[in-house]
């Protein structure tokens, strides 16, 4: 350990340490430029200097290259280092009179313009991007070229390099927002990660939590797109994890558990309006989901809350429901069920925000069924939004004329739009069929898991044991959903409580030496109790039939099925049936 | 010719000493050094070789051919031995009349004999003002030493410290001898150089490899020190080379030389192959088991890649950029090893040191600065060329006593030392001692040896504005002090010298100047505020008029003067309207001329050829020059 004094306050600190980290540890703030906790100091834009005084020797150093040793003392405000790192700033000022960065720090140091000739770059040469290619990415797109004033950052021969990985990482580093990557840096084109969660509507890091109040609430790496599970290069994120936490051997793995029941409550897909182009979603950026609308007014959204389309507050906004929704005759004849209230919702929180906005919502029918729903429409109403109705079999158009859009519909006028947004069906997951097969369990024609009885087993499926919940089953709003929830959670409950459970009675029991193996049972049996399994009959593998004692519900249909007679009820055997009949006769 | 220690070196020495004895004459003729060549010395040596054929029978003449001997204003110089005559500028004409007059007989060609300014004839070399009042040690066997031949450097007495040291001397022992020689670098900073191999004998032991580097990179404007010892005496330098690897226990030295030094790099090469044939580099040099290799390696000419971190990284194949140097390059250096790195005059004085006593050596010079500088004298000095004067010796006596002063009657201004970051010198300071810490203290500073000399017709903002410019295309551009700094400060100079210069404009560059020394990374930067702070200290009131007046008093600066022809001394001879490129005079026959002043491009050619002075520089304001 070293001891050394900043600004005259005992610091102990390891050997090997930086002032500039020592100074960190100390909270004592040294304005950077060029340093980066990732990469090797460079020593370049001089704004980090301080002063050492040792013996009778004073001296002005670069805090983020210099090593303390002990005794060391640092002082790192005194009149010098001002004067020092305010010419730095004015000189840069005046290289970069646009940049914001300088123009703060500068500010900060009380610099004013106009001592010197001024040039209108917003390269400040710290070198960041050259040093995180090379050091960190192992690339080296870019480097420094030329030499003194006209020195500059650039690619070989000023074409875009080819082995850019388009990482994005120079641009990030890069403090001054000089970097254009994929007009000068790179051949190949910068993908931007997408934020799932916001829609895509703004981009994520590669190591990110997934969204806020993710469980568990962890940041993840995007495997596919992480440069050092991809090259080997960067490893940057280990350098800055104080609690040593990345761990870049971790996959993606399969986990089996046994369970004794399950709920299905994989929830549901949106509508891709996409398919229906007279909305003009996908075509004008002014054409929004709901959903999409959701994360723009969101506090952590990407406009961090603020209602804000190409970068600008709409003034005119239209809704329009049932996109996709109440087909007669279509895939998707449901009402989606959900679309009434919270397009009701979006309008009064466009209210809320943008006072003057004139809004307008396209519905077919209002289908406010819910507790203090109806009231809640009234409301939204009351605030001005206008309802206008409209027949499904009669199609709006979206249109863009000189930038601005219209909405016609018959029996209205065209209304101007800044914005219109689109009330999306709620659909069937994309791997619903897929999960209904592994599950054994059934869809309904809408493509939604299938209840065993719409009324009296709503949550229950023909499967024992398997349970829904959520929109899974079929579109439902929140109160719904998690009503439903409730109920196929205690439905496993009341199942899981048990120590033993009871079983039918009167189950099927096959006969093995009759069996033939034909599977006819299998593929009958309603609740998938039946399974073939292999036995040894007098030196021979044969295929039997086998009764899951736990699922069957003693129905009969094998045994009425079965060519062989070896499927029998217990108990109730043909020939006790029948030597039953003939005692009563 | 394998040399096993010193009892082979004298014996070679004394052999070749009676090889020579047995000729009647000794032609010297300076030929194998890059400012001979360029006045055609080797014609003149073709000439020699062709009479000499003829009078073989008569006598038996030694030709040797040397690099070069300092006095570049009147090479090709050839000498005749024993006499010592000196002819200068010799052509191939004049080589039978020299052979019939002082190699057949003992007489002199009056006629090719230098003269002085003042209008003396010297025969004899030892008795040229130029030579006598120099102390030639470093440069010394020049005359006596064809540069590509070991055996004149073995017959002048070299590889003899080389034996000495690995046969008696302990490495420590010898680093010792070097701290109490008391040498300083000759590269610029004048760091002790035993202090500098102690610290890397000590990184050593803990590292175990460590290397040597000579820095030949010498890109000061004017100066060739460097280049006539690499070019005129390479075995001096290398010697030293081997005896600092013994004394710091390496293996491996470098020799980084710029590409612009073919012929240096030609004779060093050669040196380095006649070396180790003679077993003075290699595996088991002189039989004494210590190993060690020299390479060379050819700099693109970057005047930053003489910084030594620059140097090291271009050394390893990465550009010549410099890094901060808290940790000394003689712990981490090249390849992060420690490395000694010694200029080549610095290392030329080492076999010096050891062959004549670390105790002799200090008995030249001053308390601080020990032995002799060379300088390369330039400028507008009558006697333009390389001297080696005893540490001590005042400017005054270099200028007059060996430059001979300024050519033309001209008045002194200003002598710039130490290249680009150096300072200007005034004349009330010409007192001045040539000293490491006598130059610094006046603000400018010993540098690597140019010594540029200023007359009246000098500007001095001008001057300032040249090296600001110079540092300008050298500055290797990482760090903001030095590029941003000379940048705005070259941008001012270039506004003052426009007639653009405004109220502040001085104390501005004063306050650029100081920023640049605190805050830059490396030497370049942290001196480059030298020129423009001496010059406004020494010279700040021709920096006021440029920008108070609008006004060069030495009439340089083109945006301040216009040209125009007095009709009262004009006797219309036509020889500037003959001269004059853009034909911007008119005038008939006989007839006082004029200048067409929207024509005019200020080339000067009109002032340079009138000889009645009729062409005048009018300050655009105030009064003529
Ligand atoms: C910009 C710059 C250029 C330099 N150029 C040279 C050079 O050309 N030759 C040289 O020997 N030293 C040069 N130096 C000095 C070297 O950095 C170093 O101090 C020197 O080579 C050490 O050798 P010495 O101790 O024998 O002088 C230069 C320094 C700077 C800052
Ligand atoms: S001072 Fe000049 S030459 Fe030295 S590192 Fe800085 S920019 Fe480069
Ligand atoms: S942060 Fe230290 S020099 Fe840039």
């Amino acid at each position: 350990m070293i001891n050394i004094k900043i600004n005259s306050v005992p610091l102990e600190v390891e050997e090997g340490t930086t002032i500039l980290e020592a100074a960190k540890k100390g909270d004592t703030p040294i304005p950077t430029l060029c340093h980066h906790p990732a990469l090797d100091s460079f020593g370049a834009c001089r704004l980090c200097v301080v002063e050492i005084h040792y013996g009778k020797r004073v001296k002005i150093v670069t805090s983020c290259n210099y090593e303390v040793w002990d005794g060391l003392e640092v002082f790192t405000d005194t009149d010098r280092v001002r004067k020092s790192r305010a010419m730095t700033l004015e000189l840069l000022l005046a290289r970069c009179p646009d940049v914001r960065m300088i123009k703060d720090l500068a500010r900060e140091y009380g610099v004013k313009q106009g001592r010197f000739s001024e040039e209108s770059d917003n390269c400040i040469l710290c070198g960041l991007c050259v040093r995180i290619c090379k050091e960190r990415m192992g690339v080296g797109a870019a480097d420094f070229v030329g030499r003194g004033v006209d020195m500059k950052i650039d690619t070989p021969y000023s074409r875009g390099s080819d082995a850019c990985l388009a990482c994005g990482a120079c641009v990030t580093v890069c403090p001054t927002g000089a970097i254009d990557l994929e007009k000068r840096f790179s051949r190949n084109e910068p993908v931007p990660l997408k934020s799932v969660f916001n829609a895509g509507m703004s981009t994520k890091p590669v190591i990110a939590t997934p969204f806020p109040q993710a469980v568990p609430n962890i940041p993840v790496i995007d495997s596919a797109n992480c440069v050092y599970l991809r090259t080997g290069g960067c490893r940057t994120c280990e350098t800055f994890c104080e609690a040593k936490a990345i761990d870049y051997d971790q996959k993606d793995e399969t986990v089996e558990v046994d369970v004794g029941t399950i709920i299905a409550a994989t929830g549901f897909d949106l509508y891709n309006p996409e398919e229906k182009p007279e909305y003009g979603y996908g075509k004008y950026p002014e054409v929004i989901t709901g959903l999409e609308f959701e994360r723009l007014v969101s506090a952590s959204g990407p406009t961090g809350g603020k209602i804000l389309i190409n970068g600008k507050e709409p003034r005119k906004v239209v809704f329009i429901q049932c996109v996709g929704s109440r087909e007669e005759g279509g895939k998707r004849e449901y009402c989606s069920r959900v679309c009434c209230m919270y397009t009701a919702k979006h309008a009064h929180l466009v209210k809320e925000r943008l006072k003057d906005a004139e809004i307008s919502i396209f519905y077919t029918d209002l289908r406010a069924f819910g507790k203090g729903y109806e009231e809640f429409v009234n409301r939204v109403k009351d605030e001005g939004t206008t309802y206008r109705r409209r027949e499904l079999n009669e199609p709006i158009e979206v249109t863009k004329k000189k930038g601005k859009l219209t909405v016609t519909a018959k029996g209205h006028p065209a209304l101007e739009a800044d914005m219109v947004i689109l009330a999306t069906a709620v659909v069937p997951r994309e791997d619903s069929l897929e999960l209904a097969r592994k599950l054994n369990i059934s869809l309904s024609p809408d493509g939604f898991f299938l209840e065993a009885h719409p009324k009296l087993k709503p949550v229950e499926t023909l499967t024992g044991g398997i349970f829904l919940a959520g929109c899974a089953q079929g579109p439902k709003d929140i109160p719904d959903t998690v009503s439903q929830a409730s109920g196929a959670a205690s439905r496993a409950i009341s199942i899981l409580s048990k120590d033993t459970i009871m079983m039918e009675a009167i189950t099927a029991a096959v006969n093995e030496a009759k069996c033939r193996g034909c599977g006819l049972c299998v593929e009958i049996c309603p609740f998938n109790a039946i399974e073939l399994k292999e036995i040894n009959r007098l030196g021979y593998t044969v295929k039997v039939a086998s009764v899951n004692e736990a699922l069957c519900k003693g129905c009969g249909s094998c045994s009425a099925a079965c060519l062989s007679q070896a499927v029998q009820q217990k108990g109730f055997t043909d020939t006790q049936i029948l030597e039953a009949i003939r005692g009563i006769v | 010719m394998l040399l096993k220690g010193s009892k082979d070196v004298e014996r070679l020495k004394g052999e070749l000493e009676s090889r020579y004895s047995r000729f009647d004459k000794e032609i010297v003729i300076t030929t194998n050094a890059t400012c001979c060549k360029l006045k055609k010395s080797k014609e003149v040596e073709e000439a020699f070789s062709r009479e000499l054929k003829k009078i073989a029978s008569t006598k038996k003449i030694n030709m040797r051919l040397t690099g070069c001997l300092g006095f570049c204003e009147i090479e090709p110089i050839v000498i005749i031995n024993p006499q010592g005559i000196l002819y200068r500028e010799v052509k191939p004409e004049d080589v039978a009349e020299i052979i019939s007059e002082s190699v057949l007989k003992d007489d002199v060609v009056t006629r090719l004999v230098y003269t002085s300014p003042s209008g003396s004839a010297y025969a004899n070399k030892a008795d040229i003002p130029f030579y006598k009042k120099q102390l030639r040690i470093v440069t010394g066997n020049n005359d006596i030493i064809n540069p590509t031949s070991i055996e004149d450097y073995i017959a002048a007495g070299g590889y003899s410290a080389l034996a000495r040291v690995l046969e008696t001397m302990k490495p420590d022992e010898v680093t010792e001898e070097i701290k109490k020689s008391g040498l300083r670098g000759r590269g610029g900073g004048g760091f002790p150089t035993g202090k500098k191999w102690e610290t890397c004998l000590k990184a050593k032991e803990e590292d175990g490899v460590c290397y040597v580097i000579c820095n030949a990179d010498e890109g000061d404007p004017g100066a060739y020190m460097d280049r006539s010892l690499l070019e005129s005496n390479p075995h001096s330098v290398i010697e030293g080379m081997i005896i600092g690897s013994y004394a710091i226990g390496s293996n491996e030295g470098y020799i980084y030389v710029r590409a612009e030094y073919p012929l240096a790099v030609e004779h060093v090469r050669h040196a380095l192959q006649q070396a180790e044939a003679c077993g003075c580099l290699g595996d088991n040099i002189m039989g004494s088991g210590h190993r060690f290799r020299i390479r060379v390696s050819r700099g693109a000419g970057a005047f930053v890649c003489g910084e030594s971190t620059a140097l090291m990284a271009s050394l390893e194949g990465k550009v010549g950029r410099p890094r901060a140097k808290y940790v000394h390059t003689v712990e981490r250096g090249l390849w992060n090893k420690p490395t000694t790195l010694n200029n080549v005059e610095t290392w030329s004085n080492v076999p010096l040191i050891i062959n004549r006593g670390a105790g002799w050596f200090a008995g030249i010079g001053t308390k601080g600065s020990k032995g002799t500088k060379i300088f390369s004298l330039v400028g507008k000095i009558n006697n333009t060329g390389l001297v080696e004067v005893p540490m001590g010796m005042t400017l005054r006596e270099i200028i007059y006593d060996i430059g001979g002063g300024i050519p033309q009657d001209k008045k002194f201004k200003a002598v710039q030392t130490g290249g680009p970051s150096g300072g200007c010198i005034p004349e009330n300071l010409l007192h001045l001692p040539v000293d490491f810490d006598e130059l610094s203290g006046a603000g400018s500073m010993m540098g690597s040896g140019g010594m540029i000399v200023m007359d009246e017709d000098t500007c001095m903002v001008d001057v300032a504005r040249y090296f600001i410019n110079f540092l300008k295309d050298e500055s290797c551009g990482k760090c903001v002090a030095c590029r941003e700094g000379i940048k705005q400060m070259l941008h001012i100079l270039e506004r003052i010298c426009g007639g653009q210069g405004k109220e502040g404009d001085i104390e501005l560059l004063e306050e650029l100047g100081a920023y640049c020394v605190d805050t830059s990374l490396c030497a370049l930067g942290a001196t480059a505020g030298n020129p423009v702070i001496t010059t406004i200290k020494y010279f700040r009131d021709e920096y006021e008029k440029h920008i108070k007046e609008k006004q060069c008093p030495a009439g340089v600066c083109k945006a301040l003067f216009q040209y125009s022809i007095s009709t009262d001394d004009c006797n219309g001879c036509g020889a500037c309207r003959a001269k004059c490129p853009v034909e911007a005079i008119t005038g008939g026959k006989k007839e006082a001329h004029s200048i067409d002043l929207s024509q005019c491009i200020k080339c000067g050619v009109c002032f340079d050829v009138c000889r009645f002075d009729a062409v005048k520089k009018v300050p655009l304001k105030g009064a003529v020059l």
